[in-house]
């Protein structure tokens, strides 16, 4: 039988434990972990940028690739004041080459050119986003961005390679994205181009002052 | 009404919260952080396959911040107290094998991935708190639960 003390003790052990993991729990709803560091070539903008934006992206997708434009266009607008960091977050369950694009497009930045190998997936993504088999664009984009194939290759079956990616992945899931484009402005959440300009419009005032020479 | 706690059960509170706080500061970090990237700080350590590590990474961030919850607010004072001592020596371990070893490990995993000592400066920082565990479990029962709930489980 447990005596009166423990019984006390019993709850105030279960109320803390059920306290500190509701606020964990809150602290990943709300995002109060600390965002990975992409790697170099992934970013845009100056890193002290007062706007930053980060993207959850999957190259298979129709909408991101249409999101693609839009932050492209963001980026000139407003230069100094934004600084947008890539996350890839390839829907693996639908898009059976998603992932393998992410992996090349990393390559790709370790050699230079991310956003060259990036843009030319998304321009092709009906071409090669639902192939049977290893989409042969892959090779060919890289060809024609004069990159090293068979480095490429030799980067993208590297467990480091899979392991970014991979913790881009988990990283998304703990901020609970579940739809790409998923856009973390400031910490806020906007999901698609659509919203990710509403979201924008919230720090017009930051941008357009930081765009001012 | 409580008498006024003596300079020792100060320090043995002091010593309680400061485990404490450093294991619920450690386990909070790494719970809001992907259980991947304290599962890579794991591998670092080579004593186990990816699998164990993930595991290892899903429950060691709860254990460290229950486990510091529940020393801090000084509930089972002594028993937390050996439990997050044996955690600590546990992790003295982990550092020494990979020192002695010169494993390249360059995040020690201990406060998720942001950040990292040598393993020399946390081996030091370990063996510190060790020290701070063995005072809470000695005189750490100022304004604890424990004391709260009728009388210090001593």
């Amino acid at each position: 039988m447990i005596d009166r003390k423990n019984a006390r003790l019993l709850t105030a052990a279960a109320l803390i434990v059920f306290l500190s993991t509701l606020a964990v729990l809150l602290g990943r709803q709300f995002s109060l972990g600390r965002t990975l560091p992409v790697p170099p070539f992934r970013a845009f903008g100056p890193e002290n940028a007062p706007v930053q934006i980060y993207e959850y992206t999957d190259f298979a997708c129709p909408a991101c690739r249409h999101a693609a434009g839009k932050v492209d266009e963001m980026l000139k607008v407003f230069g100094p004041g934004l600084r947008v960091s890539f996350k890839h977050y390839p829907l693996t369950g639908i898009h059976p080459w998603s992932l393998q694009a992410a992996l090349y497009a990393d390559c790709a930045g370790e050699q230079g050119r991310f956003k060259e190998y990036g843009d030319l997936l998304f321009a092709g993504q009906e071409k090669w986003a639902l192939a049977k088999e290893m989409p042969p664009e892959f090779e060919q984009y890289a060809r024609q961005l004069k990159l090293d194939w068979p480095k490429m290759q030799a980067c993208a079956a590297a467990p480091e390679t899979l392991r970014r990616v991979k913790l881009d992945m988990s990283e998304g899931d703990l901020r609970g994205v579940n739809a790409t484009p998923t856009f973390f402005i400031n910490g806020r959440r906007a999901v698609g181009a659509g919203q990710l300009l509403d979201q924008a419009m919230k720090f017009d005032n930051i941008l357009r002052s930081a765009a001012k020479p | 009404m409580n008498k006024k706690p003596e300079p020792r059960e100060i320090a043995g509170l002091l010593a309680r919260l400061a485990v404490g706080g450093i294991f619920i500061y450690a386990g909070a970090v790494k719970a809001l952080a992907p259980a991947e990237e304290f599962a890579y700080a794991i591998e670092g350590y080579k004593v186990v396959g990816p699998k164990l590590a993930l595991l290892a990474a899903y429950v060691m961030p709860w254990l460290e911040l229950y486990a510091g919850a529940l020393l801090a607010a000084g509930v089972y004072t002594r028993f937390f107290a050996v439990f997050n001592g044996l955690l600590l020596a546990f992790f003295e371990l982990l550092l020494a094998q990979a020192w002695i070893r010169k494993l390249p490990v360059t995040s020690c995993g201990c406060f998720g991935s942001s950040g990292g000592n040598s393993i020399q400066h946390e081996l030091i920082q370990n063996a510190g708190l060790l020290l701070l565990t063995v005072a809470a479990y000695r005189y750490g029962w100022a304004y604890s639960a424990d004391r709260a709930a009728g009388g210090a489980d001593a």
